[in-house]
């Protein structure tokens, strides 16, 4: 078994026109969000809760949950947390629409724009989606809880830089890996454990 | 060796039997069914035997691998067809078939190739597609989800020496279940 060969086939399956389209999307909307109220809400909290809350609707969201759920990707010889991984890439490229729609409408507004806050809402963004990737083997409240968490993970990573500015960055970027890393394995657990049953 | 041994299998979820206990042995080249009371039924005892679905008692093993504790090991000798089989065009047929390539890690040419090959011996039809994507890897036991009696003839021609486990719904074994499987036969 060549993991990295059946790791490449799954991303290219995730990143289609449907993933192009959510890419351009979410990038527009966030560019948009940002230049209406980036003079409106300028502390930096309010940039990352948006990265995190957008990233983890758009991980947990139901079609996306509905492709990953397919007995296509359950019939493969692959273990849970090489599954993981795969799946991990498409959604993690789709969170980097955020950070850098923001960016784009924060610039064209203000004509300036912090690249460590850049560098703190991209980490938001992308712990936010890992921890929203187990919502989408879980319905319900479950679902819906791990939607809220992954909403309140991103900003939490980001508290050292908010409260420290730019000294804080590297300890939001050590919390973000942490998280990262813990929701990424709680993730291929949920994947080794799920039972893909038919819908009839 | 036997290629699959099941013993007393279960699947329960939130405390509710969906299917009862079931046990069999296939040998390579043995073909059987297995009748479950339910179309859900006969999809999840597939599945269990396809190493897909982890049974809730009772226990699985393809080969020499339990499929809940090596279930890569066990997926890997086995081709699983599901019920609806493969809906997609030819195209996407291809696409289907290169994607698995990477997957299983075969030569991507000669699996297009085994594909064409085994698509003009089978004939065409959704369910075709499908048993055509499962015989790309070189698998020790075929499964098929509720097939019509004559895709397991065919797959017993097309590889002999695996072991075929078809599962239908009891008493309902001539009655096609869905209409693309009718035009199939």
């Amino acid at each position: 078994m060549n993991e990295f060969r059946a790791t490449i086939a799954i991303v290219r399956r995730h990143i289609d026109r449907r993933f192009a389209i959510d890419w351009a999307m979410e990038f527009g909307i966030v560019a948009a969000i940002a230049y209406a109220f980036t003079l409106t809400f300028a502390h930096p909290l309010f940039p990352l809760a948006i990265a995190s809350v957008l990233a983890a609707a758009s991980a947990a969201e139901r079609a996306h949950a509905e492709t990953l759920r397919r007995v296509t990707f359950f019939a493969m010889p692959l273990y849970g947390r090489q599954l993981a991984r795969a799946h991990a890439i498409a959604p993690a490229l789709l969170a980097l629409a955020i950070p850098l729609g923001y960016t784009l409408g924060a610039f064209a507004r203000t004509h300036v724009f912090p690249a460590q806050l850049f560098a703190a809402m991209l980490c938001s963004a992308l712990v936010a989606t890992l921890v929203a990737l187990s919502a989408t083997f879980r319905d319900g409240a479950r679902a819906w809880l791990y939607v809220v968490l992954a909403s309140f993970a991103g900003p939490l990573v980001a508290l050292p830089f908010v409260l420290l500015g730019t000294h804080g960055l590297a300890l939001t970027y050590a919390l973000g890996l942490i998280t990262a890393f813990f929701a990424l394995r709680a993730f291929g657990e949920t994947l080794a454990r799920y039972d893909p049953l038919p819908a009839l | 060796m036997k290629i699959l041994r099941v013993a007393d299998a279960s699947f329960a979820r939130d405390g509710v039997d969906l299917i009862a206990p079931f046990s069999l042995a296939l040998d390579a080249g043995d073909a059987t069914e297995v009748g479950q009371p339910t179309a859900l039924a006969a999809s999840i005892a597939a599945r269990i035997c396809a190493a897909i679905v982890r049974p809730t008692h009772g226990t699985v093993y393809v080969g020499e691998y339990e499929t809940r504790l090596q279930p890569p090991q066990a997926k890997r000798m086995v081709g699983f067809v599901d019920a609806s089989g493969f809906a997609g065009d030819v195209h996407a047929l291809r696409c289907e078939v290169a994607f698995r390539s990477d997957v299983w890690n075969l030569d991507k040419a000669a699996a297009q190739a085994r594909a064409t090959q085994l698509l003009e011996q089978i004939g065409d039809g959704p369910y075709a597609r499908g048993i055509v994507l499962a015989l790309v890897a070189d698998v020790a036991l075929v499964v098929l989800d509720q097939p019509a009696k004559s895709f397991v003839k065919k797959v017993r021609r097309l590889v002999p020496e695996a072991a075929v486990l078809a599962t239908l719904v009891a008493g309902a074994a001539s009655a096609p279940r869905e209409p693309a499987l009718a035009a199939a036969r």
